[in-house]
This record gives structure tokens, sequence and C-alpha cells, in this order.
């Protein structure tokens, strides 16, 4: 971003130096992921989560039904879990923009 | 380590509650008095606390176990904000995971939160000054910290598990019985843990130092040089 005396911008870089290192980041860590289902779906793994395994072991040894406060069916997961992500990011970004972002050099 | 409701008697997840309680109250006067110390506490909390929402809410497979897990977040919380606060923030975390996501219960917080939030939380601390206190770098002391929070979280939980409902089987064997469902997939993960423990530490390090009074060894100055940039944004 190109500064000019009263403070606005005049030009905006697509990918700022934070941004790249961020989408490099994210895709790093995406690939694994990535990499690992596209094993485990080889391998007829299921995937299941291990909170799961040993809440149904606990389960099975208590002889009683575990029964969540709350259970979201089939894609509300996906959204719910999205729109606390969302606003998460939002938050630890302003945040992380008023403890860590570099002073401006005049 | 989220256990469900209605896994755990009520004698059971009440003792967990009474337990988590005698560091949850520290955790509120520690937050009150950190407030008034550092300037930039209250936006570290925030931070730290929705960190550790997503965090631990993030399932991560690993193909070697074909299952998924989470880690913690609590480590590098307990390190930046402090174990007792990181106490509360993460009953919090716990709260609202229970209710919006059904990760984990209500009845079960204070089991979850003593494991995530406070064994985690300490071990990990304690593991960070001890390796402070060899002079140890920043990196390597945020990741054994990491790594080890994450290895007690889930071997408390698998505790609270076994203590309630060994039954007839040793305590010992239960214990490494649930444990075992957690271990082989949460030990990748807390390699992952630590090098995400050292990378944010060592990162806070490099642009902020002075924002991490007390935890580098390195004194910050006076509170009013500590700044929160919110001034500038609302000069521009």
């Amino acid at each position: 971003m190109r500064a000019i005396e009263n403070g606005a911008a005049e030009t905006t870089a697509w990918f700022d130096p934070f941004t790249r290192w961020m989408l490099i980041i994210m895709f790093a860590i995406l690939m694994a992921i990535f990499a690992a289902a596209k094993y485990m779906n080889m391998h007829s793994m299921q995937g299941g989560g291990t909170d799961d395994t040993v809440n149904a072991m606990a389960s099975q040894a208590a002889k009683v039904k575990a029964h969540p406060f709350v259970n979201l069916p089939g894609d509300a997961q996906v959204g719910a879990f999205s729109v606390a992500n969302f606003f998460a990011g939002m938050i630890v970004g302003h945040n992380w923009k008023r403890l860590f972002e570099r002073e401006k050099v005049d | 380590m989220h256990i469900e409701d209605g896994i755990l008697p009520p004698r059971a997840w009440g003792f967990w509650y009474g337990v988590a309680m005698l560091f949850i109250i520290p955790g509120i006067r520690e937050i009150k008095r950190r407030v008034r110390e550092n300037l930039s506490y209250k936006p570290f909390l925030a931070m730290v606390g929705v960190g550790v929402f997503v965090i631990s809410a993030m399932h991560l497979p690993v193909p070697v176990t074909g299952s998924c897990s989470h880690p913690c977040g609590t480590p590098l919380a307990a390190i930046i904000v402090g174990p007792f606060a990181t106490a509360v923030i993460s009953l919090i975390v716990l709260f609202f995971q229970a209710i919006f996501l059904g990760h984990g219960g209500i009845t079960t917080i204070g089991a979850n939160d003593f494991s995530m939030g406070i064994v985690g939380g300490i071990s990990g601390y304690l593991c960070w000054r001890l390796m402070r206190c060899f002079d140890s770098p920043l990196w390597l002391a945020g990741g054994i910290a990491g790594f080890v929070g994450d290895v007690m979280t889930y071997l408390t939980s698998s505790f609270e598990l076994a203590l309630s409902l060994h039954g007839h089987i040793p305590l010992l064997k239960q214990w490494m019985i649930f444990f075992a469902g957690y271990g082989p997939t949460q030990l990748p993960l807390a390699v992952a843990e630590a090098v995400f423990t050292a990378a944010v530490l060592q990162v806070m390090y490099n642009r902020r130092p002075d924002l991490l009074p007390g935890i580098t060894g390195k004194k910050s100055g006076k509170i009013g040089k500590i700044q929160i940039r919110e001034h500038e944004y609302e000069s521009n």
C-alpha cells in the first residue's frame, strides 16, 4: 500500500506479505489434510473423531448412552463451524492488528 | 477430550466442577490483576480465548490411525495469559462448544475444563518455565510446552473416565484402555501442537517483545509505554 499525505491509500497490493504468508500456511495445512484424507480413503479408514470413539467406549463401560446437549445433523455442523470460525477469525484479526501490526514509518 | 453428557455419573461430574472451581476463582483474580497491570492484556485474552475455541474444535485427520482429533491450544494460552486465566477462558470455550457445536456437554464442563484448561495449561506452563530457567531458546521451550500440555490433557481425560467407570477392572488398566483410544492419534497432533506453539510464540516475540512482559524473561518497561494501536485506526 502506498500512502499519501492525508493517510488515504493510492494503490493496494493484491497480496501483501502478511496475506501471502497466511495463504501459503493455509494451503500447506490444507494439502496435508487432503493427502491424509486421500490415504485414509484408499485404505477404507473411517476417519471418525477420537472423542467419539472414546465416548462410545465409555458409554459401553458405563452401560449408559451419551446424550450431547445439541446434536447438529449433516451439513448443519459444517454451517455452525463455519459461522463460529468466521467470527473467531474476525475477532482474532482485530486484536492481532491492535497488538502486532508494525508501526508506520514516516 | 470432550466428554459428553450422560457418561459421567452426577457424583463424578459434580466433583470435577468443584475441582475446576478451585482454579477458576484464582483465575478470575489473575485476570482482574493483570488487566490493571497491562493495557494489552484484554486484547490478548480475547484473542487467545477465541484461538483456543477454534484450535480445540479443529479436527485434523491422522492417516496412520485412520481417525481425527484436535489440538488444545491451552499450553500456548497458559504461557501468554497465565495458567489460571487459561482455566477461565477454557471454561467459556467449552460452554460455547457444548451449546453451539454439540462438542462435549454441559454437565461435563468441569471435567473437560480440568483436563484441557487446567492440567493441559498448567503442565505446559510449568514445562515452559522450567525450560526457560535453563535458558532454553524460546521456540524449544514453547514446543515442549505444547507437546506436554497436549498429551497431559488426554491422559487426564482418560483418567477422569477411568476413575468413574473402571468397575472391577484395575484403574490403571482402564485408564490405559481409554488412553489407547486417544493416544495413537493424539501423539502426532501433539507434535503439531508443539510446532504451532513454538511458531506463534516466536512470531509474537519477533513483532512485539514488549507485549510479553515476564514471559520472555525481559522486562516490558512501564505500563504507559505499552501501546495498543487502537488510536491509529481511530485517526485513519
